[in-house]
């Protein structure tokens, strides 16, 4: 088995608003191994953007990391002060947003923007920065770097911002990327690009990189292991192949069978019901109103993660008694 | 033939897209805000040499009572004194060329300080946002609510009288009259609240946008965000709010002088109004040309805040 290069334990991120305690990562745990492509897929409101911004404590108010433990290199990053944070973030975790657009400063050129992140973390001399943006600007694909360096972020299509951000965010060679939907806003020629980029750089820098998505298109071309997470908790973990052919949790399921598809006729299929209320979430199981094999033990107590196979992890009290659809239609 | 267009594309120079390249292209198109800019700058220069280009200097120096002194009281325009003289016998196109650089030490110094102290309070309170924004926007809200002329009216007498002043300090070689600058204090003192509210509201804004997260996430730490990161972004709502400052405080200080609450030794504007507003009806010519200045110049600068506030917003087509 790969070696551990972050561990998440028990990870409770709680937004305190005026309408209530917002719980929306409430008892997370799982592993990101070194060089591996993790996907962490669940539904808008799942918890997966703030579990990656309280790994990089960037929760923003009223937002607060309530209880658990991150280890990385084998420190506790909850024990850590703000500039210590300040010196892990972009240098050995960074992270990548949604929206290219919004993500890169306007008001200054794309040369300075990169420089701004090389000497925050590094001295060097100017001529250094210049070629070391240069290399980046190529790495990551973007051509007439020369003249590009001095434009400006509207200047850019949707995918070259995004190209470019990517290249900011991987300036410093972090071991660890969080990518937060990040072709969700591009169209679908441009996402393929990005995608590769991604899994290029991923494998020239030997980087771990946690692919944060709501697309089961994506995740079965770029992750070997897959999290799915509901209302704030982890329902499955599993290696994708595994995931895919052989779902242990209904929600799973549910979330495979409903992904359109070509190759046969039929009808759209949709989970009933809504995301819940995280402020007063269902007891037990989060999923067991939406889910048709619930009994009463599934509303009485929260599951807790079981081995089910060789690194297939599920959260489900009824996993040994239901047979579930893989992707492929068939089930086991 | 192909080859020839070819190269010549290739050539052109890229234009700069910065915020400010853009700005001043658009800036150029527009007509009232070149207009403004174009009395500014009359009226820097005139700032500037106004005392060389002045016939005679101005009160307290003896020499400027030489038309009383010729028995020239109260003379209309003629062609020894182009906008005539004034109630006191000085010469009026003087006393207003002098009065020129008075008016710009007061926009520019109570701007200056206005705006910073309102980009620390609004920077503060908009960025850290719980008890601390609370706190400064109460402050903020005590000086809103109270009639501000009024209290300007009353603290510039009081420091002026404590002050004893008439006299000049020496600064850098210039002497400055302390009760002008008595005047400017107390005017910037009593203006900065407004401007913090609004410095505030774009430290809101723009704190939520999705860069600041992602410079955050880059390990950017408080301070490198609000300058290097914030600061610039609302740039152009500062150098527009602060022009129309100026416009501001020019007005006000002519309305502080007029009212008899300004520095009797300093010849401004506003001064020479107060000076000459009993016999306005014999000397109509000493509370025109003075007036009609002030309207120029706070024309002028309010013409170049609304240009520039068109041309920098907005200032990026997405």
């Amino acid at each position: 088995m790969t070696e551990t290069l972050l561990r998440i334990e028990g990870l409770k991120t709680h937004f305190f608003t005026e309408a209530g305690i917002v719980k929306a990562v409430d008892g997370v745990s799982f592993d990101i191994r070194k060089g591996e492509s993790l996907g962490l897929v669940g539904e808008s409101g799942s918890g997966k953007t703030v579990t990656a911004l309280s790994v990089l404590r960037i929760i923003p108010k009223p937002g607060k990391l309530v209880e658990g433990k991150i280890e990385f290199k084998g420190e506790n990053l909850l024990e850590k002060n703000e500039q210590e944070m300040q010196s892990i973030r972009g240098r050995e975790i960074a992270m990548i947003f949604q929206d290219p657009s919004s993500s890169l400063n306007p008001v200054y050129n794309i040369e300075t923007q990169l420089r701004d992140v090389l000497l925050a973390h590094k001295s060097m001399s100017k001529e250094e920065c210049h070629g070391k943006i240069i290399e980046l600007m190529n790495l990551v694909g973007i051509p007439e770097a020369e003249i590009r360096l001095r434009e400006y972020p509207h200047q850019f299509s949707g995918g070259m911002k995004q190209r470019v951000a990517i290249g900011r965010a991987l300036a410093l060679q972090p071991t660890l990327l969080f990518a937060d939907e990040p072709t969700t806003s591009l169209d679908v020629t441009i996402q393929a690009q990005v995608l590769e980029l991604l899994e290029d750089l991923k494998r020239k820098l030997g980087m771990s990189l946690v692919m944060i998505t709501h697309d089961m298109g994506i995740i079965a071309k770029m992750c070997t292991r897959v999290v799915v997470m509901y209302a704030g908790h982890v329902s499955e973990i599993a290696k994708t192949e595994d995931l895919y052919d052989h779902p242990r949790h209904p929600y799973t399921a549910s979330l495979l069978a409903a992904v359109p598809r070509l190759d046969r006729k039929q009808t759209l299929s949709i989970i009933p019901g809504n995301i819940p209320n995280l402020i007063e979430p269902p007891s037990g199981c989060r999923f067991h109103p939406r889910c048709k094999y619930a009994t009463k033990k599934c509303s009485e107590a929260l599951p807790m993660l079981e081995e089910v196979d060789s690194d297939h992890f599920v959260a489900c009290y009824e996993w040994k008694n239901i047979t579930l659809k893989g992707a492929s239609g068939k089930s086991d | 033939m192909n080859l020839k267009i070819n190269k010549k594309i290739t050539k052109q120079k890229r234009r700069s897209a910065s915020q400010w390249a853009v700005a001043w292209r658009r800036f150029k198109r527009n007509k009232a805000g070149v207009a403004g800019l174009f009395i500014v700058l009359a009226v820097v220069f005139v700032g500037i040499f106004g005392d060389m280009l002045a016939p005679y200097p101005a009160f307290p120096d003896p020499k400027a009572l030489t038309p009383f002194y010729n028995g020239d009281v109260r003379t209309p325009p003629n062609s020894k004194y182009l906008l005539g003289t004034d109630t006191l016998g000085t010469d009026v196109l003087s006393n207003i060329l002098h009065g020129t650089k008075y008016a710009l030490y007061v926009g520019v110094v109570v701007t200056a300080i206005t705006m910073a102290i309102a980009i620390v309070v609004g920077a503060v309170a908009g960025y850290f946002g719980s008890w601390i924004d609370n706190v400064l926007m109460r402050i903020t809200e005590v000086f809103l609510v109270f009639p501000s002329l009024l209290f300007i009216l009353v603290f510039v007498r009081v420091f002026t009288l404590g002050a004893g002043a008439g006299g000049t300090f020496n600064f850098l070689g210039i002497n400055i009259p302390i009760g002008l600058t008595i005047v400017i204090i107390v005017l910037a003192v009593f203006n900065w609240p407004g401007n913090a509210r609004m410095i505030r509201g774009e430290f809101l804004r723009v704190r939520e946008l999705e860069f600041i997260e992602a410079e955050k996430a880059l390990g950017a730490s408080n301070k490198r965000i609000i300058f290097r990161h914030i600061l610039p972004n609302i740039l152009s709502s500062i150098i527009v709010v602060a022009s129309l400052t100026i416009a501001y405080a020019i007005l006000l200080e002519a309305a502080v002088s007029f009212l008899g609450f300004g520095d009797v030794n300093t010849v401004t504007w506003g001064q020479i109004l107060e000076n000459n507003f009993s016999d306005m009806r014999i000397v109509w010519w000493a509370e025109v040309f003075p007036g009609l200045a002030i309207l120029i110049t706070v024309f002028g600068f309010n013409l170049l805040g609304d240009g520039l506030a068109d041309a920098l917003n907005p200032r990026l087509r997405d």
